[in-house]
């Protein structure tokens, strides 16, 4: 059985002569939350897109709850809830009509589904109000209405919080978490803020540049969040020897000939200094670093990083 | 299909030029009315009202409404594009094919009612006239129902132009007046374009049709001359269909290209 809900193989896509994405391997688990990660321009919205069979593919492929995708499958569209870049609606009618329509397009059968919808994103029902008079939150939040009101079982949301107010943005990531909880579902996020993605989602794929660089789970991204304490020492040899026969220290990394980088020892660092003195052993200088999530996607992602 | 349909009609909500299409349809009835009351010898009350009639019908219906249509197509297929909502459509589950025959069934409707609006509209004005007896109420209802319908089937040439330019509102009237201009210009010379060409043109085609069918049930006179080129109602049906059918075909292709762009 299949445990991906969303799966990529080498999927390479194409606007023209430019290559927008190059060999992503996208793997989104059953039941979790997924969080692609990439600043503007990234490829974030074309994997989604792909994901959706609203683009053509250039190479590779794309199964769905594992259903190769080469063209439109119309089977397919009941089970995915999505909203993709800014949310369209029509101008001239209601959030409640405007939802109504595509209810009605979709053939729900829930009598209460939009008014379940938009209660459960905060909106009206049956308000006067035009969506051509929508805040740009307001339309966010018609926008996850409108993916989630046919009770999908996979959600493809391409930044669902842009607009919306921290209270807002709460709300709705409590609710996409109560999703993954309560009902199993399958959530693919996108971002391009760090900290959003990393109080949401149970797997991160960070992309650049239309290259997914690194896919993982947030507790194994995490460990690389870490403080240390970078040493300059005269004899990196003998350092080490006395870190791992005096104190059992094995988490530490070298840098060069001179550096070396120790992990979980902030508290010993005083015996440690004294410890060095004693074996004549010179130390140039002993600083406490920090080596953040933050730091890390900066790293991978060339430099830039991410908000 | 039914469900579509209402759906294109709820995405036509508060949009104030559907009631302007169905008030429109006194436009010409109102003025005309005003000519069935002038001093002239007339033969009989029926003669002078069914020769009014004829006019409506003739401005109203075949020069108007195609420019109407033109005006509905081009908000129902640019409806999409320009509130962005091609991305929510097409993760649905309903072609692009069953959206375009909607809009054209919602197309048909509107031309069928503002055919429909005319007629009430002459047989109100009629009413009110002491020169005109208002006969023949059926068959006239029955004859507006076939020219909007045939209206209709005839302007989707002009829609497939107007979805393949997609460009402003503006542009998409130009093109109707346009239409509506060439084929009124080419009913003013019956008599000296061929035969061939007045049936390969769908409105001028529509016009002798009505013209040979109330001709058929003495609602017109005179027009004895035309009487070669009158098409019967399955010559009119038959390239009027195959008509549409070419124009929704590219219609479909051009709106599916659209949504892919």
């Amino acid at each position: 059985m299949n445990d991906y809900a969303i799966e990529t193989k080498n999927l390479t896509m194409k606007y023209g002569n430019e290559t927008a994405i190059r060999n992503v391997g996208l793997h989104v688990r059953k039941g979790r939350i997924y969080g692609l990660l990439g600043r503007n321009g990234a490829g974030k919205t074309t994997i989604m897109k792909a994901v959706l069979g609203l683009i053509p593919i250039a190479s590779g492929e794309v199964k769905v709850f594992g259903e190769r995708i080469g063209e439109r499958k119309k089977w397919i569209y009941p089970r995915i809830g999505a909203m993709i870049e800014a949310p369209g609606f029509y101008p001239n009618l209601t959030g409640t009509e405007n939802l109504e329509i595509f209810a009605k397009l979709r053939g729900v059968p829930t009598p209460n589904a939009v008014e379940n919808a938009l209660a459960l994103v905060g909106l009206p029902y049956r308000d006067k109000k035009l969506f051509g008079a929508y805040s740009l939150g307001m339309k966010q939040r018609l926008g996850i209405a409108n993916a989630i009101f046919h009770d999908p079982e996979l959600l493809i949301l391409d930044e669902p919080t842009n607009g919306l107010d921290p209270i807002g943005i709460a709300e709705i990531r409590d609710y996409l978490k109560k999703l993954t909880v309560e009902s199993e579902k399958t959530i693919l996020i996108s971002s391009h803020i760090l900290s959003e993605i990393t109080l949401l989602a149970d797997d991160i794929g960070i992309i650049d540049r239309g290259v997914l660089l690194e896919e993982a789970p947030l507790s194994e991204l995490t460990k690389r969040d870490r403080r240390y304490i970078e040493l300059r020492v005269s004899d990196v040899p003998k350092t080490v020897l006395i870190l791992e026969r005096d104190f059992g220290l094995k988490d530490y990394s070298v840098q060069d000939d001179c550096t070396l980088h120790l992990f979980d020892a902030v508290e010993d660092i005083g015996k440690i200094h004294r410890t060095l003195v004693l074996e004549n052993v010179a130390v140039y200088e002993s600083r406490h670093c920090s080596h953040t999530l933050e730091d890390y996607f900066r790293n991978i992602t060339g430099g830039e990083g991410v908000a | 299909m039914l469900n579509l349909v209402i759906c294109e009609f709820r995405k036509l909500k508060r949009k104030k030029f559907i009631l302007l299409v169905i008030f429109s349809a006194f436009l010409f009835p109102v003025p005309l009315t005003a000519f069935m009351t002038l001093p002239q010898t007339i033969e009989s009350e029926a003669a002078n009202f069914n020769e009014y009639f004829s006019y409506v019908m003739g401005y109203g219906v075949e020069l108007l409404l195609p420019c109407m249509l033109g005006v509905i197509a081009a908000m129902l297929f640019f409806m999409e594009r320009d509130n962005d909502t091609f991305k929510n459509l097409r993760v649905i589950p309903v072609t692009s094919t069953q959206m375009v025959l909607a809009k054209i069934i919602v197309l048909f409707l509107c031309g069928i009612i503002f055919s429909l609006m005319s007629a009430f509209a002459a047989f109100l004005c009629g009413s009110f006239t002491a020169r005109a007896e208002i006969t023949g109420i059926f068959y006239k209802l029955v004859l507006a129902v076939e020219m909007g319908i045939f209206i209709t089937a005839g302007t989707l040439p002009l829609v497939v132009l107007v979805v393949f330019f997609s460009k402003t509102y503006i542009f998409s009237i130009l093109l109707c007046v346009f239409y509506s201009v060439l084929s009124l210009t080419a009913e003013s010379s019956f008599g000296a374009l061929p035969k061939l060409l007045c049936w390969l043109m769908p409105i001028p085609l529509t016009t002798l049709w009505s013209a040979g069918n109330m001709v058929q049930h003495g609602v017109r006179e005179n027009i004895e001359a035309l009487a070669y080129l009158f098409p019967s109602t399955a010559q009119t049906v038959a390239i009027l269909s195959i008509m549409a059918f070419l124009s929704v075909a590219l219609i479909d292709y051009l709106y599916k290209k659209r949504g892919n762009e």
